[in-house]
């Protein structure tokens, strides 16, 4: 046994056993590299990517000013100043929508507590900049995002499937929904 | 003095044939090295510049040359611009003895050349190491001018190391010396003509010097600063050694340095134990005048493969401590190679004519 050893270690016989590994790698040229820029690797269906601003099918947005997303985001990313639709004293809207996204954590806190679904996460995860104050959203970039990211819109709530939509203002064959 | 010119024009062509041919093989070894080692470890090497990467030493270079060329602070600058001189010449130097192919004398003109050999000089092999032993103070002078802890102790290391395995170099090539009986690289690579059972690797009697050419190849590997043995330059432990300050043109000389020295001690072990240009088996080389081209390529190939393995060990090995590269060259090596000068030499003279 001694012996055995003896003649492996004078033979370098595991250095011989490791190049031979090697080797047949180099001749099984299989790499498992993503070559990232031009090949993307699929993302899950709900990964938490950039947050952005979704709007109906007509073109008008969902964000309907309620701050509930100021209030459920655990580090503070977002700031909404919401204001009277002019001449509509009972709706409201956000008139100025801010998001600080050097802060956010993508937990998606904001997504869930939103009452009309106004957020939407997208895939987008290349959002490196050269400098911090490009990642300070207003409103017009987050639409934007929500406009990238979805282009299938939903129609307005009042236009909805009557089982869904509050008021049945577009199926007149079909009953009002009873509450 | 006609006579001179002629000599002068033909001698300088040559050397700038060789020259050519050995800084376009550094520029491809460049490359070949990362493309052989990411096979080897499943990744893919470099693949944006050019198809599949190929275009990747031209960027280098290129990114290399209009690179500031910064000179630290408290460094000596003298020294810190004569380190890689010191290292890059005597690594091309040594080309000069190299024997690339058959050892013809033609007329051109009246005057005597030699196409495959610039210099056949009598003393070719000490010629060659004692270069190699020059590119070391290029090493040391280039850690030391850096005004650098980490190139000091790289140029320390390279210094310690340098000297304990040229010991074993040299003392690994005395046993072919003593079988082709004669310093000329032109003259060891003409006794090993015939099959591969003639080359010196290999050479039944007297004694095959398979041993001793391990230890070459394990002696150049940490020669050239290559890994395992990569001590002077370990990334880990010294950011670059002796070369961490260089940028710009001084850092690639210590790169093509390093690289051309790489291809030099392939060169050397073709030479001394591989038969140099003689093809493995005797009806692969052509005959008459055309016995140039098999010359060349079976030369090229041996090189290639010496190279090759290079990256092969570069990719299958992890660095070793100091210590263990101390007590392997001079507690293991050194006894094998002075074993084999006894047996040899032993042999040798009861066979004289093996």
């Amino acid at each position: 046994m001694k012996f055995k050893k003896w003649i492996q270690s004078l033979i370098f016989y595991e250095i011989l056993l490791g190049m031979k590994e090697t080797l047949k790698h180099f001749l099984k040229y299989r790499p498992i590299t993503l070559e990232y820029p031009h090949v993307k690797k699929p993302l899950p269906e709900n990964y938490r990517g950039m947050l952005g601003l979704l709007r109906y099918d007509d073109g008008t947005e969902k964000c309907v000013g309620c701050d509930l997303c100021e209030a459920a985001c655990p580090s503070r990313v977002i700031r909404v100043v919401s204001a009277e639709v002019p001449g509509e004293p009972t709706k409201r809207y956000s008139k100025e929508y801010y998001m600080d996204m050097t802060r956010c954590l993508f937990c998606g806190l904001c997504v869930k507590a939103c009452p009309v679904d106004a957020l939407g996460m997208s895939q987008e995860f290349e959002w490196a900049v050269y400098d911090k104050r490009h990642l300070q959203l207003n409103k017009e970039q987050l639409l934007a995002i929500g406009d990238r990211a979805f282009p299938e819109r939903e129609k307005r709530l009042e236009f909805q499937h009557p089982n869904v939509a509050y008021f049945n203002v577009s199926f007149k064959d079909v009953p009002e929904k009873e509450f | 003095m006609f006579d001179t010119s002629i000599k002068l024009a033909l001698t300088l062509s040559q050397i700038g044939a060789v020259m050519g041919v050995v800084l376009l093989t550094v520029a491809v070894l460049t490359l070949l090295e990362r493309k052989v080692l990411s096979w080897m470890q499943d990744r893919m090497g470099p693949m944006e510049v050019g198809p599949y990467g190929v275009l990747q030493p031209v960027a280098d270079g290129l990114k290399l040359f209009f690179k500031e060329d910064i000179i630290p602070a408290g460094a000596n600058k003298i020294m810190f611009s004569l380190a890689p001189i010191l290292v890059l010449v005597p690594a091309l130097i040594g080309f000069a003895v190299i024997p690339f192919g058959p050892n013809w004398t033609i007329d051109v003109m009246g005057v005597e050349f030699k196409p495959f050999v610039i210099s056949d000089i009598n003393i070719g092999v000490l010629y060659i190491l004692a270069f190699a032993s020059i590119g070391a103070y290029g090493v040391i002078l280039g850690g030391w001018a850096s005004n650098s802890k980490y190139s000091l102790l790289g140029g320390l290391r390279s210094a310690a190391q340098l000297i304990s395995y040229e010991l074993n170099v040299g003392l690994a090539i005395v046993g072919v010396l003593l079988l082709a009986g004669s310093l000329s690289l032109v003259e060891i690579t003409e006794a090993q003509a015939g099959g591969f059972w003639n080359w010196f690797a290999f050479d039944p009697l007297p004694f095959p010097q398979f041993i001793a050419f391990v230890i070459f190849l394990i002696a150049s590997v940490a020669e050239t600063n290559r890994l395992p043995f990569d001590l002077p330059e370990a990334e880990s432990e010294l950011v670059a050694g002796f070369f961490t300050e260089y940028s710009g043109m001084r850092f690639a000389f210590f790169f093509m340095a390093e690289y051309a020295n790489m291809i030099l001690v392939s060169c050397m072990s073709t030479v001394l134990f591989f038969g140099g240009w003689h093809a493995p088996l005797p009806f692969l080389q052509a005959p008459g005048p055309f016995a140039w081209v098999t010359g060349i390529f079976w030369f090229t190939a041996k090189v290639y493969f010496f190279l090759f393995l290079f990256f092969w060990i570069r990719a299958t090995l992890p660095r070793l401590r100091y210590d263990q590269l101390m007590r392997f060259g001079w507690k293991v090596l050194l006894p094998i190679a002075l074993g084999n000068i006894v047996v040899t030499s032993l042999l040798a003279y009861i066979f004289p004519n093996g």
